[in-house]
């Protein structure tokens, strides 16, 4: 997902630009930048970073214009460099080009282009639109609307673009197929945007654009016409009732809660992440004498959880080190290798980690959300989850698409040790595939009950999660989530390392929340429900988590809550949801700041 | 935008107090359900109302008019079968435009603050039809909603009821197309949204803060402290006489002409309709509303009650956990029970046989017009009917009582 944001005023645009992709950045930040037309020239800055690192860099503030459009991107094709970034301009910088979406057939183009004469900058599919727009204007005497209008029946994928030129001074060329467009209506200016938030500050009357429509857009007027015909069409023009803030994030009240149900799709993202990268960590696993696996917060547990996976399905124990600790204890060489896993790529600490172990000449894998990320470039193995942004500080879908990652690459392990067949792996791989399901099931069905749970409960100021086996990482992934977005006391815990210590806390003043294992890990099972009952029998309360079909339970916990049916693979997924949910409710309900916990920060980049 | 409200519900198992009554016209902290919902919506920037009516017509009528007392514009549709929304939204299609989208309201659900503004902002900003959604630990008894990607409801279940479920559930807000008219002519409600979610896609708008749909008596004093909870600051009318000392503390709101006597404690939040009267030594704990036109006499404790207008509650009695209907009397020395001794559930006896409140505290619900002799002890969970009279309860002479 990307931002696209133009204006065609009667005074200079750059200022109000800058504020328009900056109300954008919630499609993409990975870089950004502009293009703004004066006197015949189209001057373009563009760079990599957020909206505001950029400005300072390329001080966007000083461009001249009374035409110009901007962009904020979240990488998909090509990496996250300058040249990549929008806006794109053909060779003689005649005109440029802003573009959100994915050109499918933007590899021949480019091939035909390049034969005609085009030089490619970038590896991005957003280029051959200004090639081919430059092209068709100059197969049309220089006639932009007629140039325009062919180059995108040429197109083909999804798209909404926006294009100035040095040849139709003062005016703005915008079309869109499936991704959104909307055209704001100003007194002394007009808008064109991914959405409102685009000119949500400027004007409040807009128009919707539709697929198989193209517009003009000049300071005084606007034209929406027909592709086809090129007929003008008549449109309404609608007040904007508008909730900023809100409508940025999809509507949803929070971006926690958006990125929740975003869930089902990262896992399919997830899924769909070339085997042969997946392949790549394994066998950087397999080769090496030890494989550290490192993440600090969210990801040391997700990490931890990986553990268990690799063990289970590979055959391998490999150690988790938290990364604000790895220098201090981790004994690595040239023979071992280091997986590093963070949303960001950025997080200070795994990068210092990272460094070291390189440093010793240990192979290096990292697994990353951010394109374009220090870690990214940093690793031998770079494998990117495509989770798409995450904007709330506390990390929920890329947590769980990290784990999905660490699951498939588990599995690769097995096969290259020998372990799991071919078949076994392509039938584990479509189990793994029902996660995205069974997530939105999780969602739809299950939601209302950590609702209910957390109204109930939001007194509560001491959180104990427990869990055993895989369910150990998750409950600690689980306390987390609450601590840092509720402000309550939370820990997780293994079950059977209650009686040892902690034991001596549980009183009326503690909940207790227990993962259930699936019924048909009975070893599991009979250890987690007697830690249950070792709660209870010292009056505690004790809300289990378990899955349906599981009879054995009955009567065990004080409250419960049922989750899908699922099988021990996919299960400890869905206490992560769990978690979440609970957390987020929580939030809701003792009115924290959700989406920006105080204290926390997105990207902890200092150590 | 305009908006169609439906009001025509009875809410029958809200007895005693719906006999007299639509729902949408039980007063909750104050204010009758319609009343504050048609303020929400006018503070949305909706005016122009179509109200379909139905059982106990007159009492909206009366009370609302043709709405220029607030600022509204209102036009009445009777229903006068008691045939479900999908009639009531269809008597309303003349009345809308052929490529009209208005706001639909269900006037008997309570949300704390301003659902109605959300939605309608839902749709503003991405011109789709917008159903406001929530959580209620009772979905099963809902339209519950499945989502998609991107707030997209997929589809509906209406009322699952062979099984519990944790689904969000329609809160009873919409914006919908002129398209729904045509749809309620082959389908039921459920189907038609259905047919929406297939077609042009319906959106969800979460409700996070508190929702109540009141399906019990008691669940009344759950919608009078759902509305306090937002209460920060007391307001005592100007022209409010306190004849001594009155202890004040919380958000207290007291309407005008109320006369407090001295020695009365006023706790909030709480709630004092116009023209009240409190006597010597009143106690008013958190979470009472009382409505106008009410005399409280001496030593009188109340808490955690809603007394309708025009309720007489004689010198030291208990009110508590309890709900007393317009008009209604209880005598002196009368105390309402509100616990088990054994602190378990309380059962109320409502005329359809024993219900489980889920709740350990309950006291009474009298209806409209009822009289409570002096000196009665009445058991937790006890319903009074409409106009019922119970004697004054004394030891002496014995065997008379």
């Amino acid at each position: 997902m990307c931002g696209i944001a133009g204006m065609a005023a009667s005074a200079n645009v750059s200022q109000k630009l800058l504020r328009s992709i900056a109300a954008l950045e919630y499609r993409g930040y990975d870089s950004c930048g502009m293009a703004v037309q004066r006197n015949g020239v189209i001057d373009i800055r563009k760079n990599v970073g957020t909206v505001e690192t950029v400005n300072s860099l390329e001080r966007f503030t000083d461009m001249k214009g009374l035409v110009g459009i901007a962009h904020t991107r979240w990488a998909t094709h090509g990496g996250v460099t300058q040249a990549n970034a929008h806006p794109h301009a053909d060779n003689e910088s005649r005109l440029a080009v802003v573009h959100n979406g994915i050109i499918s057939n933007y590899k021949e183009l480019k091939q035909r282009l390049a034969r005609d004469g085009a030089a490619f900058r970038s590896e991005t599919d957003s280029e051959v639109i200004a090639h081919l727009v430059a092209q068709k204007i100059a197969r049309n005497g220089q006639d932009v609307e007629e140039g325009f209008v062919e180059a995108i029946d040429e197109l083909e994928g999804t798209f909404a673009l926006a294009v100035i030129s040095v040849d139709a001074p003062g005016r703005i060329f915008c079309v869109k197929r499936e991704s959104p467009l909307i055209i704001g209506l100003g007194d002394d200016a007009n808008y064109v945007g991914s959405d409102f938030s685009a000119f949500f500050e400027y004007t409040r009357r807009a128009i919707i654009m539709e697929d198989g429509e193209y517009a003009l857009i000049t300071p005084e007027s606007y034209a929406v016409r027909s592709l086809l015909t090129r007929e003008r069409v008549d449109k309404e023009v609608t007040e904007i009732e508008w909730d900023a803030e809100k409508a940025r994030r999809g509507g949803y009240p929070h971006f926690m809660l958006k990125e929740i149900y975003d869930q089902p799709t990262t896992v399919q993202a997830a899924l769909q992440i070339p085997r042969e990268d997946i392949q790549a960590l394994a066998g950087m696993i397999h080769e090496s004498r030890q494989c550290f696996l490192g993440g600090v917060g969210t990801t040391y547990y997700i990490a931890s959880m990986g553990q268990y996976f690799f063990s289970r399905l590979g055959g391998r124990y490999l150690p988790v080190v938290s990364t604000d600790e790895f220098a201090h204890i981790a004994e690595i060489g040239p023979e071992d290798g280091f997986c590093a896993i963070s949303q960001s790529g950025e997080t200070y600490d795994t990068l210092s980690a990272l460094r070291h172990a390189k440093t010793k000449g240990a192979r290096t894998a990292g697994i990353v959300n951010m394109m374009g990320s220090t870690l990214v470039r940093s690793v031998d193995v770079p494998i990117l989850q495509g989770a798409g942004p995450e904007k709330c500080v506390i990390s929920t879908k890329t947590a769980l698409s990290q784990a999905v990652i660490l699951l498939l690459a588990s599995m690769e392990l097995g096969l290259l040790a020998g372990r799991l067949s071919e078949a076994e792996v392509a039938t584990l791989r479509e189990e793994v595939a029902f996660l995205s399901d069974l997530v939105l099931d999780t969602l739809n069905e299950r939601s209302g009950y950590f609702h209910t749970a957390a109204q109930t409960h939001q007194h509560m100021k001491n959180w104990l999660y427990l869990g055993r086996g895989i369910y150990y990482p998750a409950a600690l992934e689980c306390a987390l989530k609450m601590k840092e977005v509720t402000y309550l006391h939370a820990e997780g815990m293994s079950a059977g390392f209650l009686k040892h210590g902690t034991i001596s806390l549980i009183d009326e003043n503690m909940h207790t929340i227990v993962l259930m294992p699936t019924p048909d890990e009975a070893e599991l099972h009979a250890l987690t429900r007697s830690s249950a009952e070792e709660v209870r029998a010292r009056g505690g309360f004790v809300l289990g988590y378990r899955f349906e079909g599981d009879e054995v339970v009955e009567g065990l916990f004080s409250e419960e809550i049922v989750l899908p049916r699922v099988s021990p693979l996919l299960a400890p997924f869905l206490h992560l949801v769990s978690g979440q949910l609970l957390a987020y409710f929580l939030a809701v309900a003792l009115k924290r700041d959700v989406d920006r916990p105080r204290a926390l920060a997105k990207s902890v980049t200092v150590a | 935008m305009r908006a169609l409200i439906l009001a025509a519900g009875r809410g029958a198992g809200l007895y005693p107090f719906t006999n007299t009554r639509p729902k949408a016209m039980l007063p909750m902290a104050g204010e009758m359900l319609l009343h504050s919902a048609l303020k929400k919506i006018r503070a949305a920037g909706v005016s122009d109302l179509v109200v379909v009516v139905g059982h106990r017509a007159d009492r909206i009528i009366n009370e609302f008019g043709q709405g220029s007392r607030y600022g509204m514009t209102i036009q009445y549709i009777r229903q006068d079968e008691p045939t479900g929304i999908r009639d009531a939204i269809s008597l309303a299609k003349g009345h809308f435009q052929e490529d009209e989208s208005f706001l639909l309201v269900y006037a008997d659900v309570l949300a704390s603050e301003n659902m109605y503004r959300q939605v309608v902002q839902a749709f503003g900003s991405f011109h789709q039809p917008v159903a406001a959604i929530c959580h209620t630990p009772h979905a099963q008894n809902y339209g519950t909603v499945y989502l998609g990607k991107d707030m997209q409801i997929e589809r509906l279940v209406e009322k699952p009821v062979e099984r519990e479920v944790g689904n969000y559930v329609l809160a009873g807000v919409f914006v919908m197309p002129y398209r729904l008219f045509d749809l309620l002519e082959s389908f039921e409600m459920d189907e038609a949204l259905n047919e929406l979610c297939a077609g042009e896609g319906l959106r969800s708008s979460i409700w996070e803060e508190p929702w109540l749909d009141a399906q019990h008596p008691w669940d009344l004093l759950q919608g009078n402290r759902m509305v306090m909870d937002t209460w920060s600051e007391a307001r005592v009318d100007g022209s409010v006489r306190l004849r001594g000392a009155v202890q004040f503390r919380g958000p207290v709101v007291i309407e005008k002409n109320v006369v407090i006597e001295s020695g009365a404690s006023i706790f909030g939040p709480c709630f004092i309709g116009e023209n009240t009267f409190l006597g010597n030594g009143v106690l008013v704990r958190p979470y009472t509303a009382i409505g106008a036109n009410a005399t409280i006499g001496f030593g009188v404790e109340l808490k955690n009650c809603i007394l309708f207008n025009g309720v007489r509650v004689g010198r030291l009695s208990f009110v508590g956990d309890s709900v007393v209907g317009e008009d209604a009397v209880v005598g002196s020395g009368t105390l309402t029970l509100i616990q088990n001794l054994d602190q378990s559930e309380i059962v109320v006896r409502m005329p359809e046989g024993k219900v489980d409140s889920g709740l350990d505290k309950v006291g009474s619900f009298l209806g409209d017009g009822a009289l409570v002799g002096a000196s009665n002890t009445l058991a937790s969970g006890t319903v009074v009917p409409p106009g019922e009279v119970i004697p004054h309860h004394y030891t002496y002479p014995r065997g008379e009582n």
